[in-house]
């Protein structure tokens, strides 16, 4: 079997770009009003691979830990900020709640797997770290915009019957029951859907990329099933602590709704 | 000693451009066991804001709330609301059957649930006039009258001391508010329970109301027998409130 890699030269690129071209083409067609989103998603895909690609590259050469845990640091904040970003209404120490919980949540779940399972060496050998961890907070960041997305709309929409259940003794915790498992149900489907249809409905990034790349397709699948579960156990971890800590901000100190 | 008393509670909550009015001015109302007290004033007098100090939905900012003696604020929040629930006024039933719901305090509180056939409990929905063959049904497909009713007895069915209903019967008709505020009297006098009824329907203060507290501006501007308050108002603002409050349910809303 072939395992040297097709490089994509200039004229590659400008090629596929044609494509793109032909979309905003399309969308003029139809009125869509979409050529300029078209064009400019285009163009910042480009910059940014381009500028992710020599970050890479850099920080695959110095071989030191700080740099990498400095792009991690980075990926966090750029996920709580889209977090943020998707919910107008937010609870009361919003950034706060979302960034301990990706922190823990991600860091945990990718930790686990890149030191006890892989046994990565060194800890932080940015080649698997940095995707890693890309994948993990991506993924984690989709589910807990759900979360709390949902969290807010089910305090606003449920506002009765989370006041009739404080009105009879309820405690706080057993009256929001229904609002934080409705919320981390919605957070946990992409994940649920994912898995079960793998490989039947597409074949994914990763694998497709390990292959790609030349890896053997049954390492690729192995790898495959082990990040889903590694992504899955962190949407699942970082959401619950997410909801566990944010759904009292709902909540006054004498355990009655807020009102706003 | 009153089994309940607010004792010159103040609020103020953030009005009209984030402005803070002042919705309860040093108020002060009580209720004894078996007594049922009406609140009544217009829409945005306050009644509602001190309905929910009794229950610490909301806190006062000044004054006290005394049970049996015992200020509330020292009292856990769950525990004070099963001794005090409050009915509002649109009734809200949890998805389930009509046990389902009569049993919710009980499975709230993590409490036993209560055995709906046991002689005591057996009264109770007959004084609240709960038809023993709805136990099984939808609690939501029932008429609102009904819905209210199971409101009532879920509420009683915990460990409940004083009840707090808060315009109960607005979204009833006539016939079915006059039977549910008999429904209150009996029950306050039979159950030995002290009851506030806030609301606008002088009608059903009339009907069940031992005592009556006027609201105007979030001042008890007069509080006395209901029948004596309602026939000879002692004070000019009792007597130009009564002359033009409707008295039939449903013309003006909370």
């Amino acid at each position: 079997m072939n395992t040297t890699i097709i490089d994509l030269s200039l004229w590659d690129l400008i090629t596929v770009y044609s494509l793109l071209l032909m979309s905003i083409g399309l969308a003029h067609l139809l009125k869509a009003g979409q050529s300029k989103d078209l064009f400019w998603s285009g163009l910042r895909m480009f910059v940014q691979l381009l500028v992710v690609g020599y970050v890479l590259h850099l920080v695959f050469a110095l071989e030191t830990a700080l740099p990498v845990l400095l792009i991690l640091t980075v990926m966090i904040g750029f996920a709580v900020q889209t977090i943020g970003s998707r919910v107008q209404v937010k609870m009361p120490h919003f950034y706060r709640i979302v960034g301990t919980a990706i922190l823990f949540g991600c860091g945990g779940m990718t930790f686990f797997f890149c030191t006890l399972v892989i046994g990565l060496e060194p800890w932080y050998d940015p080649r698997y770290l940095i995707p890693l961890a890309g994948m993990v907070i991506g993924n984690s960041m989709t589910g807990a915009s759900l979360a709390v997305e949902r969290l807010a709309a089910e305090f606003r929409e449920c506002r009765e019957e989370i006041e009739t259940a404080l009105c009879l003794g309820s405690s706080v915790s057993l009256a929001a029951e229904p609002a934080v498992s409705s919320a981390f149900r919605a957070a946990l489907i992409p994940s649920i859907n994912a898995m079960a249809a793998m490989g039947l409905v597409f074949l994914p990034g990763m694998m497709t990329g390990q292959i790609l790349s030349g890896t053997e397709p049954l390492i690729a699948v192995k790898y495959q099933i082990a990040i889903m579960c590694v992504i899955t156990g962190s949407v699942s971890l970082t959401t619950f602590l997410i909801l566990r800590l944010g759904y009292r901000s709902y909540f006054t100190p004498h355990q009655s709704l807020r009102e706003d | 000693m009153p089994l309940l008393q607010a004792r010159a509670v103040s609020v103020s909550r953030p009005g009209e451009a984030g402005r803070l009015q002042r919705v309860l001015r040093e108020t002060t109302v009580h209720v004894d066991a078996g007594e049922v007290l009406a609140v009544v004033g217009p829409s945005g007098g306050g009644k509602s804001t001190l309905l929910r100090l009794f229950n610490r939905l909301l806190e006062a900012d000044t004054g006290e709330i005394l049970l049996d003696g015992v200020n509330i604020r020292t009292i856990d929040p769950p525990l004070l609301r099963a001794r005090i629930p409050l009915v509002s006024q649109k009734p809200f039933l949890f998805s389930g059957t009509v046990r389902d719901n009569l049993q919710a305090s009980a499975r709230l509180r993590r409490s036993v649930l209560p055995d709906l056939n046991d002689p005591e409990r057996q009264e109770l929905l007959e004084l609240c006039q709960l038809n023993p063959a709805w136990l099984d049904r939808d609690a939501r497909k029932l008429s609102i009258g009904q819905q209210q009713r199971i409101c009532l007895a879920r509420a009683l069915l915990g460990p409940c001391q004083a009840l707090l209903l808060d315009e109960p019967t607005s979204a009833l008709d006539r016939p079915t508010a006059d039977l549910l505020a008999q429904t209150f009297r009996e029950l306050a006098s039979r159950k030995n329970l002290a009851m506030i009824v806030v609301t606008h329907d002088l009608r059903l203060a009339e009907y069940c109301a031992d005592r009556l507290a006027l609201l105007l501006n979030g001042s008890v501007v007069e509080e006395g027998p209901a029948a004596r308050v309602l026939s000879h108002p002692a004070t000019a603002e009792a007597r130009q409130f009564l002359s033009l409050a409707p008295v039939e349910n449903g013309e003006t809303t909370a």
